[in-house]
């Protein structure tokens, strides 16, 4: 797995690549708490995720948690099938908000 | 003064050179020039006349009868030696005292005579020159003098240098000076017009001669360098070391063997006191060898006993590293055991209800249960805790315990899914959740009542062929308060219902390809004619493979309807 971090329209985007699984989930959990501990509304990018097990899935899960709690923005943006997949078995499509792309985010109101 | 560049040394920084002594040196290297020709050049300086005849008749060479002219001294001493002897007094006298008026010259000159009874000891062992190995050993380290001359304010640095081996000190010259003793030296050497055999030894004894040189004069750097370490025997803070450095050279360079290396060493302080005295240097008591090695053992005995010291410390570190090991897989295997315990005995059927768990590590984060109620239902769930490791297996412990006890009371799965819920997420740590499907299931009518908290599908087979799955229809435990967990009814006819952890899914069949979904599938049908117990035995061998190595928790539930 690997990470990329950007700043946009107020927005972290964490982008991860790859395989988001045990041996890597814990970077990709640090990148993410890192963003909201800086009080960012975050944004995790999961367009270029191969594969994402249950350990990736709580990290994203851990991100949610903080930013309810921080009142933070928190979505992923661009999922690809094969997380969709993970996300939609455990019915965490409907807790996590999805858009499309940033700009999906932008232009929705919730 | 101000510091000039050491590296780009002009003549008229250098020590000027003593013009009746150098004419001297080159007459008695010139041929056809006689004993009575040298007489005259030396008789012109009453000065260096009245030395030689103090030298000649010294101890240090030990002739039997008294010399009494020059001519006679030229005579017996040879022409050779006589220019040694000139080049030597010629260098004592090149820096006086005075120009270096902080600066302990007595000790210089101690540490460069000792270097020339050395190299003239080592030259009576090897059948050299004595008197040319002795000139080179007095006036090797000269160039450091003149660096202390030019560069007054690093005089303070004397005592590390003279206390550093031969190595060590060319480096700290380096770095103090930017330059070092060899190049100046050299340089002094050139400026002075000295013959070239003493050129190439003051410059290179320990960079080595260059290709090309002659032989003798390859043998005379040798001999500068191994009488630089002979010397640090004496001299240097590591005794230790520079005795075994200066065995090791002697041998590589001579053939000298450990006990003529020692024997030499020997001999140093008697001809110190000889040397001293005929060349007029003041020194002071000198030190025997055996004394030296002596200091030198007890050393080597500390640094021993410290050695001893730090390998009973580092066995009394493995030792308590090794009893905390011990203490944390006795604190493990107890904890496996709760686990267990929490878990329905292995191999038991309550009623066409079967399950099975086999963790990767000491301890897990899936678990499954069932039990029989006070209606003769049987309640049943399966759960897979996110995470590995200890504070999986702590919520696990949880998670188990609640639904043992709320599960007699709460008989609706999507009520005790939701209370669930909330009691995990009051007390558990952000990040964690729980994947859980829990059911009832009545014998009798055989229906089942069934809700999934974001756990894989359940699946229920007819024989070989898949009837239907039932997937998740809310979120794992302990992520949103607010999360509804709707329940299905269906009827379980003579069907199988399974339900499932990812480990299973994520096992490797042998040839390292994972289940899978259609591997599950395709393995519930091929062994669906097995009893229940037999059957889950048969998917977990097949997953399993030789190694029974797994990277995850894998469990496994099934319902007979």
């Amino acid at each position: 797995m690997s990470y990329q971090v950007d700043e946009k329209d107020g927005y972290a985007v964490v982008r991860l690549t790859g395989e988001v699984d045990l041996n890597h989930s814990p970077e990709a959990r640090r990148v993410i708490l890192d963003c909201l501990q800086k009080q960012m509304p975050l944004l995790v990018d999961l367009s270029s995720v191969d594969y994402i097990d249950s350990s990736g899935v709580a990290s994203l899960v851990e991100g949610y948690q903080l930013s309810r709690s921080r009142q933070l923005d928190f979505g992923l943006i661009g999922v690809s099938d094969a997380a969709m997949n993970v996300l939609r078995l455990a019915r965490l499509d409907k807790v996590f908000p999805i858009y499309a792309s940033l700009e999906a985010r932008l232009k929705d109101t919730r | 003064m101000s510091a000039p560049a050491m590296d780009t040394l002009k003549p008229t920084e250098l020590p000027a050179p003593p013009q009746e002594a150098i004419r001297l040196v080159h007459a008695c290297t010139q041929e056809g020039v006689d004993a009575r020709d040298l007489g005259d050049i030396i008789c012109r300086d009453p000065t260096l006349a009245a030395e030689l005849l103090r030298v000649a008749n010294s101890a240090y060479f030990g002739f039997a009868s008294e010399i009494g002219s020059i001519p006679r001294a030229v005579t017996v001493i040879g022409q050779k030696a006589l220019r040694n002897l000139v080049l030597c007094l010629a260098m004592r006298d090149a820096l006086r005292a005075e120009q270096l008026p902080a600066f302990p010259v007595e000790q210089f000159w101690e540490a460069a005579l000792r270097r020339a009874v050395c190299a003239r000891c080592l030259a009576g062992l090897v059948d050299l020159d004595a008197e040319a190995c002795f000139t080179v050993g007095l006036l090797q380290d000269f160039g450091l003098l003149v660096m202390f001359h030019l560069m007054q304010h690093r005089i303070s640095e004397w005592r590390r240098l003279h206390e550093a081996t031969p190595d060590a000190r060319l480096e700290l010259e380096r770095q103090l000076f930017q330059t070092n003793h060899e190049q100046v030296g050299q340089q002094l050497a050139r400026n002075w017009n000295l013959p070239t055999e003493l050129v190439i030894a003051m410059g290179m004894h320990h960079a080595g001669a260059p290709a090309n040189t002659p032989a003798a004069t390859v043998q005379l750097c040798r001999v500068a360098e191994c009488a630089d370490w002979m010397a640090a025997v004496f001299s240097a803070e590591d005794k230790r070391l520079a005795v075994r450095e200066c065995r090791r050279l002697l041998d590589e360079h001579f053939g000298i063997t450990v006990e003529q290396c020692d024997g030499l060493l020997d001999q140093v302080a008697g001809h110190m006191q000889e040397a001293a005295i005929a060349f007029g240097f003041q020194v002071g008591a000198q030190p025997e060898f055996g004394e030296v090695l002596r200091q030198a053992n007890m050393c080597l005995l500390e640094e021993n006993l410290s050695f001893q010291e730090m390998n009973w410390q580092l066995e009394q570190i493995l030792r308590e590293r090794d009893r905390v090991a011990a203490e944390l897989a006795r604190e493990l295997e107890l904890a496996r055991e709760v686990q267990r315990s929490l878990l329905p005995a292995e191999g038991g059927e309550t009623r066409g209800v079967v399950g099975l768990n086999l963790s990767a590590r000491e301890v897990s984060g899936d678990f499954y249960d069932f039990y029989r109620l006070r209606t003769g239902q049987v309640a049943f769930c399966i759960a897979d805790v996110s995470g590995k490791g200890m504070n999986a297996a702590m919520l696990m412990a949880k998670t188990s315990s609640l639904y043992r006890c709320l599960g007699k009371s709460i008989l609706d799965p999507s009520r005790l899914l939701a209370m669930l819920n909330r009691e995990i997420l009051e007390t558990s740590i952000r990040g964690m959740f729980v994947t859980m499907s829990a059911g009832i299931f009545d014998p009798e009518s055989r229906r089942v009542c069934l809700a999934n908290a974001g756990h894989l599908p359940s699946v229920v087979m007819h024989g070989r062929r898949l009837v239907r799955e039932y997937p998740a229809d809310a979120p794992p435990l302990g992520i949103v308060a607010e999360a509804e967990f709707p329940s299905v009814d269906f009827c379980l006819e003579d069907h199988s219902l399974y339900l499932y952890t990812d480990g299973l899914l994520e096992a490797r069949l042998a040839g390292g390809r994972r289940l899978e979904r259609e591997g599950l599938l395709e393995l519930l049908a091929r062994h669906s004619d097995a009893a229940p117990v037999e059957r889950l035995q048969h998917i977990v061998a097949a997953v399993r493979g030789d190694s029974g190595v797994m990277d995850d928790d894998l469990t496994l539930l099934m319902i007979e309807g």
